[in-house]
């Protein structure tokens, strides 16, 4: 029973890093509709951010979060208004190529700066966890579950109730409506663009300190966002939260109780099972073209 | 017109001689490599180019490889495979086709090196590798291909052999490592010598390179509670179970890798956390070796250190053990480039004769081209330094043992 109770909390703190980092990759495509395949790079120059604060300065993991976020935003801002703002309208296709090239660049400017190293944020609480009876709780996975699900809703309330966000989900239903009402579309794709990539750049940050980086991380990032966002519904921002808390608990309970190999293969087989049963994703929500 | 057609002769034989002179003016050994200079095995690869640009800038301060009295510099070629075994061997055959190199020096990573060496055994250009060691490069009757390296299940055994100088001797033990060629083939080798050490294993798992959580597995790990934990590993996976052990908070009373805590980032990431590893190693800078271009061991690793900042891993010496014996056959061949098939081929001849005291320690090939020679070193992270504690009369200090529980250290 114990095993199970560990494997269950596992999971659902596994499940808390997943949503982290692809929330923002689901607000992307739900706002613009682009696959953005270099979002997994996005995580590494957060994780980066942080790490060389850390090592270079002496700064606290948890301080550098919000350089991680502004250095990942500004940087987001910028590929979008200069890049995807030009594709934003194209074929889907277009918008694919646009965002690989850039995955390619980003990746490969990383190794050639960084080099191909394995790097991993070590402070003196790294690693540490606290204990309810049998149960261990690792306190940076705790912290990280937290913001997962203080980022997906404090996203939700500011899509659903400020002025800005609203102007964001009218851009997203119906541009040319939005464009009638004097909403300045182009900008309001920089900023969601900048805003995904802000909670993926802390995101990364968080992760830094628990999961080994290097320049080339990104791809397996960017795969689980898109199974993740899939199972929780493309476009609907507490789809992340429920298809990554999804996937965490099925892969701990597959990695506990079958073995370690199925989950990973389990991540591909559930997302065959959503694409073919439930397009619109687990609760139904996802938009599907 | 008639003065166009002459420029253009002029030009014709500009261009026929030039490249002529060139040759002339600088005949070189050209040899190269493809090595993972990037993803997964990216790190581990940079250390063999480094080995080999360090084995080639100390022959060319002296002029280069000298071949009946006279100076050869070496020129080398470095292609990154990018961690692909099929990205590896499609380098390999550019390299003995396209580039039409001299000589082929061996890459990283037993599957890299497995597709890699079927390609050069082909072109008959002998690869002598110090970065692989799986059983299975040396089960295929190849001729070509030689490791300086032991085989990986024998690569591991000082790891589990250290046990005879613990009191008392620990009972039970859980086996994990990822599910590519060398680490499954280590955890075979763990197996075996456990059995020898009548060591009950409680646990063996294998899983991919891609997995996320590993704090599952070690969950499981943790609930036998085995007395020590080995695992197959390269230095991504040695730095990722490491963490999780301490995310769940468990540590064995000895961990033991067949590869990565070797490798300088893993002390240098880990810091405090790296403490009590142990690994595996196949050279360590206390040993007695010597030869007569690098000096002693101790003067190797001090050399080292003032190029690249860092202290070279066994991987690294085992790749310059490799690059030196080559040379010498070439030397006493009398082989000077451009090296033709009927040279590589004497030189394979030659190389399965070699028996020779290196800086590395003894390299004699047996007939399948593993070397024959290599004692079987486990070395322990002890405040912050990589110390042989294995076998005892290597030992610089004895191993720590058991480790110190994660929460009871500062």
């Amino acid at each position: 029973m114990a095993l199970f109770i560990q494997a269950l909390v596992t999971g659902l703190l596994m499940g808390g890093v997943y949503a982290a980092y692809s929330s923002g990759f689901s607000l992307i495509f739900g706002v613009m509709n682009i696959v953005n395949i270099f979002h997994g790079e996005l995580i590494m120059i957060g994780a980066f951010t942080t790490y060389w604060l850390y090592s270079l300065y002496g700064i606290d993991p948890f301080l550098t979060l919000p350089i991680s976020m502004l250095t990942v935003a500004v940087l987001g801002y910028i590929i979008q208004r200069v890049l995807i703002n030009r594709v934003v309208e194209a074929p889907p296709m277009i918008s694919y190529l646009c965002t690989f090239g850039v995955h390619l660049i980003l990746a490969n400017l990383a190794l050639l700066l960084w080099s191909a190293d394995f790097r991993t944020v070590t402070t003196s609480y790294s690693g540490v966890g606290f204990s309810i009876g049998p149960i261990t709780i690792p306190i940076a996975r705790l912290v990280t579950f937290i913001i997962a699900i203080l980022t997906t809703f404090g996203i939700y309330w500011f899509l659903e109730k400020a002025r800005y966000g609203k102007a964001i989900r009218a851009a997203s239903q119906d541009k040319e409506m939005a464009r009638l009402v004097g909403i300045d579309i182009k900008k309001v794709y920089a900023l969601t663009f900048a805003l995904g990539a802000a909670i993926t750049g802390l995101a990364g940050g968080l992760i830094s300190t628990y999961f080994v980086i290097y320049p080339q991380m990104g791809l397996p990032y960017t795969i689980i966002a898109f199974c993740v966002v899939v199972l929780g519904g493309m476009g609907y921002i507490p789809g992340a939260l429920i298809g990554g808390l999804l996937l965490g608990v099925i892969q701990a309970l597959t990695a506990t109780y079958l073995n370690s190999g199925l989950s990973v293969a389990i991540t591909f087989i559930l997302l065959f099972i959503v694409l073919v049963l439930k397009p619109q994703g687990i609760v139904g929500k996802g938009i599907v073209e | 017109m008639k003065f166009l057609k002459l420029v253009l002769l002029a030009c014709v034989m500009i261009g026929l001689v030039v490249p002529s002179i060139s040759l002339a003016q600088t005949a070189k050994f050209k040899i190269g490599c493809a090595l993972p200079l990037t993803g997964v095995f990216g790190r581990d690869g940079n250390l063999v180019k480094d080995a080999y640009t360090f084995w080639a800038e100390t022959i060319n301060a002296k002029g280069g490889i000298t071949v009946k009295g006279k100076k050869y510099p070496i020129e080398l070629l470095f292609f990154d495979d990018k961690s692909d075994k099929a990205e590896s061997a499609k380098l390999v055959e550019r390299l003995a086709t396209l580039e039409k190199v001299d000589l082929i020096l061996g890459g990283f990573g037993s599957d890299s090196v497995f597709a890699a060496s079927a390609i050069s055994e082909k072109y008959k250009y002998p690869m002598i590798s110090g970065g692989a060691s799986s059983n299975k490069l040396f089960e295929r009757g190849f001729k070509y291909y030689f490791s300086t390296l032991g085989k990986a299940t024998e690569e591991v055994r000082g790891c589990v052999e250290i046990v005879q100088m613990i009191s008392p001797k620990p009972k039970t033990a859980a086996i994990i490592g990822s599910d590519i060629l060398f680490t499954s083939l280590a955890c075979e080798g763990f197996k075996q010598y456990a059995a020898k050490e009548g060591i009950e294993v409680v646990y063996f798992e294998l899983f991919p390179l891609s997995l996320d959580d590993y704090n599952s597995l070690l969950f499981k790990v943790k609930q036998k509670n085995p007395d020590i934990v080995l695992v197959g590993s390269h230095l991504k996976v040695a730095l990722n179970v490491t963490k999780a052990l301490k995310e769940v908070d468990f540590m064995p009373k000895l961990v033991a890798f067949s590869y990565g805590p070797t490798v300088p980032d893993f002390v240098k990431s880990l810091g405090k956390d790296s403490e009590y590893v142990v690994a595996a190693a196949e050279w360590a800078p206390n040993l007695p070796y010597k030869d007569t271009i690098f000096g002693t061991a101790k003067q190797l690793n001090d050399n080292y250190f003032k190029k690249f900042g860092r202290y070279p891993d066994y991987v690294e010496v085992a790749s310059i053990g490799g690059a030196l014996v080559q040379q010498w056959s070439i030397e006493k061949l009398g082989i000077v480039p451009p090296v033709k098939e009927a040279d590589r081929v004497k030189l394979m001849e030659e190389l399965h004769k070699v028996d020779a005291m290196t800086v590395y320690g003894r390299i004699k090939f047996a007939p399948d081209g593993a070397n024959v020679d290599h004692p079987p070193i486990a070395v322990q992270v002890q405040n912050g330094k990589l110390t042989t504690v294995f076998p005892k009369d290597a030992a610089e200090k004895p191993v720590l043992y058991p480790a110190k529980p994660w929460k009871e250290r500062k």
